[in-house]
């Protein structure tokens, strides 16, 4: 998918190139440049200034505090350093884990959900046998609409455990007052509290899988018909193949929202990573060692270490890729 | 030349464009506009090491109004003071001063409590800070420790009778800095108890004057936390009457707890209270910072952890606290719990136990394992600015609002004042709120004075917000988990691990 896309796009000329083009040709160039350049600007302004002052501020002592007329000292890879041996990151297997551990942790119970649950809404919405299936796909779909704040201070209403109608309906099922759960404020249902607030938003990725699967040529699932195979081999066998660039794209985007997880838990929780620590990701921790601690070199330093995870497990996606994701017509190397 | 001008037009949009997103907004909020005061997570903002070099050395220099005088700039917005009522009133008591004054004139400037860090600290950083500062407690101090002024020169330079106050509080204000204030509106702590469910289940009231014993089953004992805690499983009750020390109590079903650590959720608070104030690190530069916790605020903590999660409990986890019948956290507004411990602040909020009929008394704190009370008061006070350029002047200003200015203050601030002259306003208020609160009670919390926490719960530490913050996720883990799932030791052996590491962080 993602070469697919990257072949429709518009590369810049070389200035040889450039040269070589008729002044009608320069000209249209320089004026779509011009329209694009608000973009530009922008661009240059408040996202790749801001990264390269990230990248700069990590090798520096810098904090807020410290007053905006003080001159920070530069300290080299200390903050690096001192990253690389903060127990608050890197501790494993505690009640208190490192924030690294408790965002893989949650990414355990997560990403399959966020994967396979979309995968069988979109099954199910595929199937012909489902009447009404566009109301039903247009139902999915339309909490992906609400402002997720928004959905999470409804989920908070609902997953109340006093007032929410989760409980109460548990309790008029005869669940035992003391056995409902406590939602998000335990460290035993906290997790799966914030991925069936997660699933509030798999209508997109329920969408785009289904337009994958539409997309399967029906002629395939004849010929595996004809050749005898069940349900599930013509799953695994055509339309799994035929989908996996967009299970793969999926898959992509829940890694790198999983590192980045943050709303939820600075929502729900306050960010103050109650219940006992358990909801202090790891960009949580970011956010605070930033905002509250006002640690900027430190917190720039977090940002780089975040920054590099996600591009080290992108590019390891994309290295397993081809081994299971097939892109039709594309000759394999 | 019809192009030229269409990509000139162009250009100047765009540049237009660019200005507008880069400048700000115009409906900045006045630095003077009154804000409640933000929860918990206004948390303070962090400094490392001690910052006594950066603090910009005094001039001589005075700054002067354009009427001559010294002008002193007070500012307000760490701490509480930025509701309309009270601006209203430091407004006033600003006019009194000034009516009272030919040499200096006093500003008032009202920062909205949760950009008051970041405004004073660059006011600090650019050697353009304030005067006096306050109302602040210790939290919103520590963000600005090495900045303070060591008062004691001018205090005694000035004559005035400290002898107004409890030894113990001023002394409560001696720290690495010097003598840093001066007390002045202060909450002290005690046991608050519920008489009618003493009475139900037939055990003596708590003790009111420090160093009585206490009677349980007929013999005179010590009111120490064994005693505190054996009072508290009695008055522990489950869903079909049994208490906690009898056989086939339901912990699964308590209705009422003897005792809940309410809104005093920190590691530092429960170990304060129980094994005493102690400095808890050492250390003077990044890099050979080391915790000094005792073991005795492992075990006081441990006893908390007990009180929720041992066999015989006498307090519920957060899980249950936070349950509307429970008060929504605010538990012994609710009327479940039969004792807690906290300041006297605590009065603030207990408007729905007094409409419900019920009354509450206060009683002495228990005595530590050592033999001795270990108390605690919660306090706000004044400061000036190391780098102030009128000492004298701002020692004058601060003075003034200690005393005389405190008449009008602190009712707004509605704080105990710390000179015993002013506190009669104070107990009507409060006795005209809890009409049941007894002569006896009131002199609880005022004996409560004498047992300040010095060092503070909150006293500094180096990369302080974080490392507060480290404490109050250690002690929600304890209210939260159950042993099955926590070892206690190990935590706080990561508890002191992580301390090291955050304080020792540049």
């Amino acid at each position: 998918m993602f070469e697919q896309l990257n072949r429709g796009m518009p590369q810049l000329p070389s200035l040889r190139a450039y040269r070589a083009l008729s002044s009608v040709k320069r000209r249209e160039m320089r004026e779509g440049l011009l329209f694009i350049s608000p973009w530009l600007i922008g661009f240059l302004v408040f996202t790749i200034l801001p990264i390269l002052a990230s990248l700069f501020f990590s090798f520096l002592d810098l904090k807020i505090t410290d007053g905006i007329l003080s001159t920070p000292k530069f300290v080299g890879l200390r903050n690096y350093q001192q990253l690389f041996n903060d127990p608050q990151i890197w501790r494993f297997g505690s009640q208190t884990p490192g924030s690294m551990w408790i965002t893989f942790r949650f990414g355990m119970i997560a990403l399959p959900v966020a994967i396979l649950l979309p995968l069988g809404l979109a099954l199910l919405m595929n199937n012909r046998y489902l009447k009404g299936s566009t109301p039903i796909r247009t139902l999915f779909y339309m909490p992906y609409i609400i402002p997720f704040v928004a959905a999470i201070f409804l989920w908070g209403g609902m997953l109340n455990p006093e007032t929410g109608w989760i409980n109460r309906a548990l309790m008029n099922m005869g669940v035992p007052r003391t056995m409902v759960p406590n939602w998000a404020n335990d460290v035993n249902w906290v997790y799966p509290t914030y991925v069936i607030l997660g699933i509030w938003g798999i209508g997109n990725a329920m969408l785009i899988t289904l337009a994958g699967l539409q997309g399967v040529p029906t002629a395939l699932y004849d010929a595996a018909k004809v050749d005898g195979a069940n349900a599930f081999q013509s799953f695994r066998n055509v339309t799994f193949p035929m989908i996996s660039p967009v299970i793969f794209f999926n898959l992509v985007l829940a890694i790198v929202g999983l590192f980045q997880y943050f709303l939820v838990p600075l929502v729900v929780n306050n960010g103050t990573g109650r219940p006992g620590g358990a909801t202090m990701f790891y960009n949580l921790y970011l956010y605070r060692t930033f905002f509250v601690f006002q640690n900027m070199s430190y917190g720039s330093a977090m940002a780089w270490l975040l920054f590099v995870i996600i591009l080290i497990f992108t590019v390891l996606l994309f290295r397993t890729a081809r081994y299971w994701v097939y892109y039709a017509g594309e000759a394999r190397s | 030349m019809r192009t030229s001008r269409f990509l000139l037009i162009l250009l100047a949009l765009i540049l237009g464009m660019a200005l507008v997103a880069c400048g700000g907004t115009a409906t900045e909020e006045p630095a003077s506009s009154p804000t409640e005061q933000t929860a918990e997570e206004a948390a303070p903002a962090a400094t490392t090491a001690p910052a006594e070099e950066a603090a910009p050395a005094p001039t001589t220099a005075p700054s002067t109004s354009g009427s001559g005088k010294v002008q002193i700039r007070w500012f307000v917005g760490l701490g509480t003071g930025t509701n309309a009522e009270q601006v209203a009133t430091q407004e006033e008591v600003v006019a009194d001063f000034n009516a009272s004054q030919d040499k200096i004139e006093l500003v008032l400037e009202i920062v909205p409590n949760d950009s008051a860090v970041q405004t004073l600290s660059t006011q600090i950083a650019s050697g353009n800070g304030p005067d006096v500062i306050g109302p602040v407690g210790w939290t919103g101090s520590n963000s600005f420790f090495g900045q303070w002024l060591d008062i004691g020169p001018l205090v005694e330079a000035s004559g005035f009778d400290t002898s107004v106050f409890d030894p113990a509080l001023v002394d409560s204000y001696q720290t690495e800095e010097g003598q840093v204030g001066l007390p002045f509106a202060v909450f002290p702590a005690a046991v608050y108890f519920q008489p009618a469910l003493f009475d139900e289940v037939g055990l003596a009231y708590p003790p009111q004057n420090y160093g009585d014993m206490y009677e349980l089953d007929g013999e005179e004992v010590e009111w120490n936390w064994d005693t505190f805690a054996e009072v508290a499983r009695r008055l522990t009750i489950d869903v079909n009457g049994l208490n906690s020390t009898e056989e086939g109590f339901d912990r699964t079903q308590i209705q009422q707890v003897g005792y809940q650590p309410q809104w005093q959720t920190h590691t530092n608070y429960m170990a304060s209270y129980r094994a005493g104030a102690t400095k808890i690190y050492e250390g003077d530069t990044p890099g050979s910072y080391v915790s000094t916790m005792p073991e005795s605020w492992k075990e006081a903590n441990r006893w908390v952890y007990d009180a929720i999660w041992g066999e015989q409990p006498f307090a519920v986890p957060a899980s249950v606290t936070g349950a509307a019948e429970w008060g929504g956290g605010n538990v012994f507004n609710s009327g479940r719990a039969a004792m807690i411990i906290t300041p006297l602040w605590y009065t603030c909020c207990l408007g729905e136990f007094a409409a419900a009929g019920l009354e509450f008394q206060a009683g002495i704190l228990p005595l530590g394992d050592d033999g001795e009370y270990h108390g605690r008061v919660d306090a706000d006070t004044f400061r000036i600015w190391k780098g102030t350029k009128n000492p004298q002047e701002a020692y004058t200003v601060l003075q003034y609002l200690i005393t005389t200015g405190a008449d009008k203050l602190l009712p707004v601030y509605g704080a105990l004042p710390a000179i015993p002259d002013k506190r009669e306003d104070f107990w009507a208020g409060q006795t005209e709120r809890y009409p049941f609160l007894s002569p006896e009670s009131i002199a609880v919390f005022e004996a409560g004075l004498s047992y300040p926490d010095a060092p503070s719960a909150e006293q500094y530490q180096p990369n302080y917000p974080e490392a507060w913050s480290r404490g109050q996720t250690f002690f929600d883990l304890l209210l939260n988990t159950a042993p099955t799932q926590l070892d206690f030791d190990k935590e706080w052996d990561q508890l002191v691990t992580d301390l090291e590491a955050i304080y020792n962080r540049q």
